[in-house]
């Protein structure tokens, strides 16, 4: 057998697997991935710029709680700008499945002012 | 007269209902092209009645605009489609969202309403909120059929064997030969011209940039364009350089992904995973760089978003390197598979005159010879100061396709290189300068993936949106794929309608 139909054969053995491991290994997210919004409760003033700033009206804000409706979001991050204590980040959850439509719903305690 | 962008300022033109086909085609025939024609409703703005906009560009890049005022009550014009045939889609969208009718026109079915929707409904016009769900009618679909003897018909769609969006395509075929294809599209109207209405800018931004999802960074830049015209707001020269990049992104990863289509089409499975693995690797270049891999939520009215992420950005020419050598390997192992490109030669032949005819736009008319690209005849961004290589091929045929998207894909991984070169240190976006008047209009132009893809917009009160019309490159596009089926066997559809690669959704909005 010629040496070059020998090395066409063996070059794939020799080159990493240009596939991922997900999902059975964590997704390989780049650090600007813009995932679902998440709120710091912490820093949460309750101005409502949030719910303003979002086109799709995927945010509520409640006297105690802030939510997130995953199923009107689209990741456009005007929640995370318009936030001035940035409260709000997009973070890297990807997963978003539920078995129900209430299930895509995120609802966070917080405690300032609503 | 020119502009702030130094863009040459094309004045709206007042004209008869009747002299408006008349008045298109005297441009046409002076060397122009036809962009757009479109209705309104002018009741938002103090008037008392519709009209119909024609729009076209000159030689000199300048652009012709007419309009004809029509009564609410009997609103009609003499048709343009038979002199300026690339208007007929355009003329049956304006008559079923707006029930302005054209008279004369040589094709009176629905196009973008289908039968489900009432008679006399016009959802565009401006009594019609934009909340309240459409009452639905009773009428069933009439399909296009040919009669005679041995002549059969194939419904395929709207829902299909595969991840692509519904379209039903109904095939009247002799034998194996398809003798005519009626393409039924418009099954993904979600009234997005609708909804933008009465938004500010800046909230419309994110519904323009979702028309579809693979021309995202095009319908942004066209849409920022007609906003940054109207509000007559320079661009930040770091922004500018940065959305020829992003724009050279989106382009190459749909080239990379639609050359790995064509290998699909016919079932050649080492291009179609080799072209994949590559589309991917733009992909999640894509997404280091700004957060999204199709590029959404980065062009801003203005500039853009936020800055190109720098540690991404500085890997972007390693990046860019490894994946033109791929891609130029991938390209020669395709040219060089006879089996395949026996499939390509002399498949969905499209004629010159006919793809000039329906007005085709990108690799479509550039495959056949018809030398248009945005990019050099009306720069936006930094195009103006770059040499975009235009590529252009004779013979109309699905191998002709390929070959443009292959050399468009190195020219992309080109302007790439010497965008990252140039890219200048300095703030990315600026404040719109002005508040446009209510009334003042503005078009944007961008050339995506698939063609020139225009905006229309006019302000409305307060800095919000009066109209909107998004026409994309692929809604130019479709009647061409269906004027490329005939004399072809029926199995090689899926070859010609992937060589096109054209979006459903951005068609219908």
């Amino acid at each position: 057998m010629p040496m070059h139909v020998l090395d066409r054969i063996l070059r794939p053995l020799r080159r990493r697997p240009v596939t991922s491991r997900y999902p059975d290994a964590p997704p390989e997210l780049p650090p600007a991935a813009r995932g679902l919004p998440e709120l710091d409760p912490s820093r949460c003033d309750g101005n409502a710029a949030c719910v303003e700033a979002c086109p799709t009206g995927a945010i509520r804000l409640g006297p105690t709680t802030w939510s997130l409706d995953a199923g009107a979001c689209i990741f456009c991050g005007a929640c995370a700008r318009a936030c001035v204590p940035a409260a709000i980040r997009l973070g890297h959850r990807i997963e978003l499945a539920a078995d129900q439509r209430d299930g895509l719903v995120t609802v966070r305690a917080r405690s300032g002012p609503a | 007269m020119a502009d702030q962008l130094g863009v040459p300022v094309g004045g709206v033109e007042a004209v008869a209902p009747d002299a408006l086909a008349a008045r298109v085609a005297d441009t046409l025939a002076a060397g122009g092209r036809f962009v757009m024609l479109l209705g309104l409703d002018e009741r938002s703005l103090g008037g008392d009645g519709l009209a119909v906009e024609a729009v076209a560009t000159r030689v000199d890049g300048t652009l012709a605009r007419f309009r004809a005022g029509l009564p609410l009550d009997a609103a009609s014009y003499p048709s343009i489609t038979p002199v300026v045939p690339a208007a007929h889609w355009d003329e049956r969208e304006a008559r079923d969202l707006l029930g302005i009718v054209p008279v004369g026109h040589p094709d009176p079915r629905r196009l973008v309403l289908h039968e489900r929707w009432p008679r006399g409904y016009h959802p565009l016009r401006k009594d019609i909120p934009a909340d309240a769900p459409p009452p639905i009618a009773d009428r069933h679909f009439v399909p296009f059929e040919v009669h005679g003897e041995g002549v059969y018909q194939l419904p395929v769609g709207p829902i299909h064997a595969g991840i692509i969006e519904p379209g039903h395509f109904r095939f009247s075929a002799i034998g194996e030969r398809v003798l005519h294809l009626d393409a039924r599209l418009f099954f993904t109207h979600r009234g997005l011209e609708k909804l933008v209405e009465g938004r500010s800018f800046a909230a419309a931004a994110p519904v323009v940039e979702r028309a579809c999802g693979v021309c995202t960074v095009t319908h942004a830049l066209a849409y920022a364009e007609a906003v940054e015209r109207l509000a007559s707001t320079i661009v930040p020269p770091r922004a500018r350089w940065a959305r020829v990049i992003l724009a050279e992104l989106e382009r190459l990863y749909n080239h990379v992904g639609d050359l790995g289509n064509i290998c699909a089409g016919i079932g050649f499975q080492p291009g179609v995973s080799r072209l994949g693995w590559l589309k991917e690797q733009l992909l999640r270049a894509n997404d280091a760089l700004t957060g999204h891999r199709y590029l959404t939520g980065i062009v801003a009215a203005g500039g853009l978003v936020a800055d190109l992420e720098p540690l991404a950005l500085a890997a972007l020419p390693a990046t860019l390197d490894a994946i033109g050598a791929e891609l130029a390997g991938a390209v020669r192992a395709i040219l060089r598979s006879e089996g395949v490109m026996s499939r390509l030669h002399g498949t969905g032949v499209v004629a010159r005159d006919t793809a000039a005819a329906l007005g085709a736009l990108g690799v479509g008319a550039r495959a056949c010879g018809i030398d248009i690209d945005l990019r050099r005849d009306r720069p936006y961004a930094a195009y103006g100061e770059l040499e975009v290589g235009v590529v252009t091929a004779a013979a109309g045929d699905v191998a002709a396709r390929f070959h443009v998207r292959a050399q468009e894909a190195r020219e992309s991984l080109r302007l790439l290189r010497e965008a990252f070169d140039r890219l200048p240190a300095g703030p990315v976006s600026v404040p719109l300068a002005t508040l446009p008047e209510a009334g003042a209009s503005a078009l944007g132009a961008a050339e995506g993936p698939r063609g020139a893809s225009w905006v229309w917009l006019r302000a409305g009160a307060g800095g919000t949106i009066d109209r909107l019309r998004l026409r994309s490159a692929s809604f130019a596009n479709w009647p061409v794929v269906a004027a490329a089926a005939p004399g072809n066997l029926v199995p090689d559809f899926p070859l010609i309608n992937k060589s096109f690669e054209l979006c459903y959704a951005c068609t219908d909005r």
